[in-house]
């Protein structure tokens, strides 16, 4: 990859201003939960660019800063060597003590450590959006007709994933995004795009910051109104279940814990985003040539997990022959979707459902990402996750992994079956049509994602795998086909 | 509410011989003599205090089904005056009492046939002075039901408008030549009336009823409705009362082209009842029933720009079913999403919340899929819905399970609002879903493993309704005697509850601001309070619905390094720190905590 930036990386080079902080980042980026430090060997760093953001004389000084790491089992990841991350760095002499736990190292006579756990760092950072503030590289700008939230110190959202956020005394939420990529970013462009159509399904965007890589505009973080006092989909989800599996004898629709009234909202509440989506950005209608595209990129997918799981090798005929269902299923359209949808990305408040992170499947390039998309996608992808809603806590119940009981299993497959007949009335109700009307590009769609479910497993968690196993046998038999 | 399709067992109560008379031998009178406050000997009272019905918990006692103290088989106001040491230990604020005034009793006694006389069953009016007297000593308030809409038509001056068109009473209620006006109101009782008209043969015209045909409307139209009514007021305010509930208040005024609920002219009369009460009767309440969705009921608090100029109180009727809700699907949402609905109230407002009283649990303010829900849930034998709603009591509602008992009480204590407890409940009485209509929840009061409970020395076949006699809740086993010798019962569960409550000004005055936090099963507030001299009282409170141990983690950084304090035991938990603040709860399980200030430690 070409290297545009305005350092070049050699340790040696004295125009790095972070060039004597590579070895303590080094220490310090596997301790973050947005590294995937997972098995992954890291092979080097070097500064791919970096400027300082604060106004002289403001203390601390803050940079923002983007650093690529190249990692050893560089085949896994398709050929790149380096990935980026964005750092925002606080750097003071004597910092506070409450950032002390945020500390990364020492240069010269500063003390450098993760800017977002200052709270006087996250505070500019508001203002700077409401004045729309343009610092070096960096544009501030605020969401234009949204109300500017009050000035305070943010703090940081703990357990987060892939990204970091700091929340605004529970009015505004900033998520910075880790991982450096040019061009816009989805979450950014698709909460603009739903928040210009009065999406009531969204935090609505109150702004963004804008920064420049390979010459290219990228996203650096986006402000957006925070849901306070809401829980997500697959806690609420989890619950139901044990209260299912908790029973001796009462079936699904019986227990005092059933979830279909919940999953008939979600659904209403993704058909309304699709809908956004589609008034917003357009649709297309998908042809041969789209269908077999997408055909072929399930299909590499397929390949991919054959290689890797043999479970998945002995079926590849008949999976690659479900697959093919999109070609032959009836004419529909596509247009711009969530794209990694489950029941983790849906937030419970107290007025209703609301859809979370845009950024669409982290293993995809932005290009994949943003391509228009079946909405079934997304659809498929809730089934999904109501099956692994229903399924995940069998383990917990069952004497053993090895003895699975026959019983349990019907009362969980009977918990999946309504909620994902349910989100579908909801759907339904929505958008006036049903997905279970189109069952053969639903079926691939969720077979293609079950099929991914089996090689993330394999690699990451193997005690869940027989989850989606189980998913895609029964997505092979006849008697999966379709929904209840 | 008012009753409903009453079929009660007492029905058939007498009348009353001296009324008779009065409307049908007094031909030549035009205007019945009324009783004057200063006939009777007046009760104490109590100081002036603008805020107590804000702090005060309330408790509703059935007159009928507390204590006999004349063997007749009834309970009766001399039998409650006899209870108020019970009630004044376990820390009742303020009795209320449905209605108790002379009535033919076709709907429980809502139907009221003279608003200075007590129904002799009951005792007299100086009975009644005797009790709030006796209250008073104790530091107990009362309050009863006052139904404004309508009259019985045995009332006198009912007989009197309808025999004589031209008499002082021939204004007094809505009489029209045919049946065709005010078509867009609404039947309430559609199981048995057919109209909100019916004709009178005597006068020869119909009349206008929103309830029963039995029960016809006043016209406020006429000024001398209104000062009748106001009179009224003065009559048990002078004798000493507290306050009144307000019954059916929405339907006061009938208007052609409108459904005749909430209208302005109703507003405008509660204004005046209130500013009668601030000048007169300062510390007194008005409470208004009003079944409607708390954005509805809030106008009944008045103009907040002043503070509330309408009625002080008004139930809040959508939480009760949702706490219901909340716990079967082990979800905060029900009761998050029906708080986050309730619009802030005037300063000087305040809810009345409960979990179970002597109408049905009504699932009217529930969308039709959460009612089918509820019946299934909780309603499992067809005997138990009753109109639309639940006839069981609380502890059979839940199973007669303590932690969900203690659960849904400490919920009551803590959400905002006045609670009002129904009588029977601190010791888990049952419920007989054999008997009629809401006669089920409203038997007599267990007091003792004695004959009757305790409650009457009759014999047992004079009884107005039988002793609950299962083998789980019968007066053997569920009594208040046993219940005080153990502290560890229910009874004395709730005793400390609401005295912890009492201790902390925040329950009662405070705001409310929940917590969220990561575990939908978990809802957690804190309730706020600064008072007068900057005393600033936190009161956090962390509720688990589900039946299974879940942790919390609740984001309390805005009270960083302070020590939450346990209520119950008074044992520090750990500081608060940077991260977010890890608890553990039992199945339905919850804590309360205070939370003083850093500094101030």
């Amino acid at each position: 990859m070409p290297a545009t930036s305005p350092t070049d990386g050699n340790p040696g080079d004295t125009g790095d201003p972070l060039a004597g902080l590579h070895d303590a980042l080094l220490a310090w980026l596997p301790t973050q939960r947005w590294f995937p430090a997972k098995g992954r060997v890291v092979a080097g760093l070097r500064t791919v660019s970096h400027a300082v953001v604060s106004a002289p004389g403001e203390t601390p000084t803050v940079e923002h800063a983007v650093i690529g790491v190249s990692f050893a089992d560089a085949a896994d990841t398709g050929g790149s060597t380096e990935e980026r991350y964005q750092l925002v760095l606080g750097v003071q002499a004597s910092p506070p003590a409450d950032v002390e736990y945020a500390v990364i190292g020492r240069r010269g006579e500063d003390v450098v450590y993760d800017g977002l756990a200052d709270g006087r760092i996250s505070r500019l950072f508001l203002s700077l959006i409401t004045e729309n503030a343009t610092r070096g590289p960096l544009r501030f700008v605020a969401e234009p007709d949204t109300e500017a939230p009050i000035v305070g110190p943010g703090r940081p959202l703990i357990g987060e994933q892939s990204n970091s956020s700091v929340i605004y005394g529970e009015r505004a939420i900033m998520k910075l995004f880790r991982r450096a990529t040019a061009g816009l970013n989805p979450d950014l462009e698709l909460h603009r795009a739903l928040g210009r159509q009065g999406s009531h399904e969204v935090a609505p965007l109150l702004g963004a910051i804008e920064g420049e890589i390979d010459g290219e505009p990228m996203t650096v973080a986006m402000l957006q109104t925070y849901a306070s006092n809401s829980a997500d989909g697959w806690s609420m989800a989890a619950a139901s279940v044990r209260d299912l599996l908790a029973e001796a004898d009462l079936r699904a629709d019986e227990v005092g814990g059933d979830f279909a009234g919940e999953a008939h909202r979600i659904g209403k509440t993704v058909a309304a985003v699709h809908l956004e989506l589609a008034a917003a950005l357009g649709t297309h209608p998908l042809d041969a040539r789209g269908a077999s595209e997408i055909e072929e990129w399930m299909l590499e997918r397929l390949d991919r997990a054959a290689a890797a799981v043999p479970g998945v090798a002995e079926q590849r005929e008949a999976i690659a022959a479900v697959l093919r269902g999109v070609s032959a299923a009836e004419p529909s359209t596509l247009q711009r979707i969530h794209g990694d949808l489950h029941l983790g990305q849906e937030l419970r408040t107290p007025t209703g459902w609301l859809v979370i992170d845009f950024e669409g499947e982290p293993s995809k390039s932005l290009a994949d990402r943003v391509r228009p998309d079946s909405p079934m996608r997304d659809v498929a992808a809730m089934l999904r996750s109501f099956d692994y809603a229903a399924f995940h806590q069998l383990s917990e119940w069952e004497q053993s992994a090895d003895d699975p009981d026959p019983q349990l299993e019907r009362r969980a497959q009977e918990w999946a079956d309504r909620n994902r007949s349910a989100f579908c009335d909801g759907y339904a109700e929505a958008t006036g049509t049903d997905p279970r009307e189109s069952p053969e590009l639903l079926r691939a769609y969720e077979l293609d994602k079950a099929v991914y479910e089996v090689l993330y497993e394999t690699r990451n968690r193997p005690s869940w795998v027989s989850i989606p196993l189980r998913s895609m046998r029964r997505l092979l038999t006849p008697a999966g086909r379709g929904e209840r | 509410m008012n009753e409903g399709v009453s079929a009660s067992a007492i029905a058939a109560a007498p009348s009353d011989e001296d009324h008779v008379r009065d409307v049908t031998e007094d031909h030549g009178a035009s205007a019945v003599e009324e009783p004057s406050a200063d006939d009777f000997r007046h009760a104490r009272t109590l100081p002036v205090d603008d805020e107590w019905y804000k702090r005060a918990v309330f408790y509703e006692v059935l007159v009928r089904a507390f204590a006999d103290s004349n063997r007749d088989g009834f309970g009766d106001l001399s039998g409650l005056t006899d209870k108020l040491d019970y009630l004044a230990w376990l820390g009742v604020d303020c009795i209320w009492l449905p209605p108790f005034y002379d009535s033919p009793l076709r709907d429980g006694g809502y139907d009221i046939r003279d608003y200075r006389k007590v129904l002799p069953e009951f005792g007299t009016v100086a009975d009644f002075v005797e009790l709030l007297d006796q209250a008073h000593a104790r530091g107990i308030r009362v309050i009863t039901d006052l139904v404004m809409n309508h009259t019985s038509d045995q009332h006198h001056w009912f007989q009197e408008s309808r025999r004589d068109p031209d008499g002082p009473y021939g204004d007094f209620y809505v009489w029209s030549d045919d049946d065709t006006r005010y078509s867009d109101a609404r039947i309430i009782f559609v199981d048995t009336e057919s109209s909100n008209w019916t004709y009178d043969s005597v006068r020869g015209q119909f009349y206008w009823h929103r309830f029963f045909s039995h029960q016809p409307d006043l016209n406020f139209d006429n000024p001398a409705v209104c000062e009748a009514m106001i009179d009224a007021l003065r009559f048990w305010l002078d004798l000493g009362i507290d306050g009144f509930r307000l019954d059916a208040v929405p339907y006061l005024y009938e208007r052609d082209g409108t459904n005749g609920e909430n209208l302005s002219e109703t507003h405008a009369f509660l204004k005046r009842c209130r500013k009668v009460v601030d000048d007169e009767y300062p510390g007194r309440v008005l409470l208004a029933e009003a079944n409607q969705w708390p954005a509805d009921v809030v106008e009944y608090f008045g103009d907040a720009e002043v503070g509330g100029d309408e009625c002080h109180m008004a139930f809040h009727f959508p939480l009760m079913p949702r706490i219901f809700m909340a716990v079967r699907r082990e979800s905060r949402f029900p009761i998050s999403e029906i708080l986050a609905q309730t619009p802030a109230i005037p300063e000087r407002a305040q809810w009345g919340i409960f979990l179970r009283n002597h109408d049905e649990l009504t699932l009217e303010m529930v969308t039709d899929d959460e009612r089918d829900y509820m019946y299934a849930e909780y309603a499992k034998d067809p005997r138990m819905k009753a109109n639309i709603g639940i006839r069981r009591r609380l502890a059979p509602l839940l199973e007669n399970d303590r932690n969900q008992l203690e659960l849904f009480t400490a919920l009551l204590l803590s959400l905002p609002g006045s609670p009002v407890l129904y009588y029977g409940d601190e010791i888990g009485m049952g419920d007989n879903i054999w008997l009629g209509d809401r006669d089920g929840v409203r038997s007599p009061m267990q007091w003792t493993p004695d004959r009757n409970a305790g409650f009457s020395t009759c014999d047992p076949g004079r009884l107005n309704l039988p002793i609950i006699m299962d083998p789980v809740y019968g007066y053997q086993a569920v009594n208040v005697e046993a219940q005080s010798n153990s502290t560890a019962s229910l009874l004395h569960w709730n005793r400390r509850m609401i005295d912890i409550r009492k201790q902390h000004p925040a329950f009662g005055l405070g705001n409310f601001h929940e917590l969220g936090g990561s575990n939908p099963s978990v809802l957690a507030y804190v309730r706020e309070h600064v008072d007068a001299d900057g005393f600033r009282d936190l009161v956090l409170c962390v509720n688990n619905m589900s039946r299974f141990p879940q942790p919390v983690e609740l984001d309390l950084i805005a009270w960083k390094d302070c020590v939450p304090t346990e209520l119950t035991g008074g044992v520090p938990f750990p500081a608060i720190g940077e991260l977010p603040y890890l608890l553990t709860l039992p199945g339905h399980g919850f804590y309360w905590f205070a939370i003083h200030e850093a500094e101030e430690r």
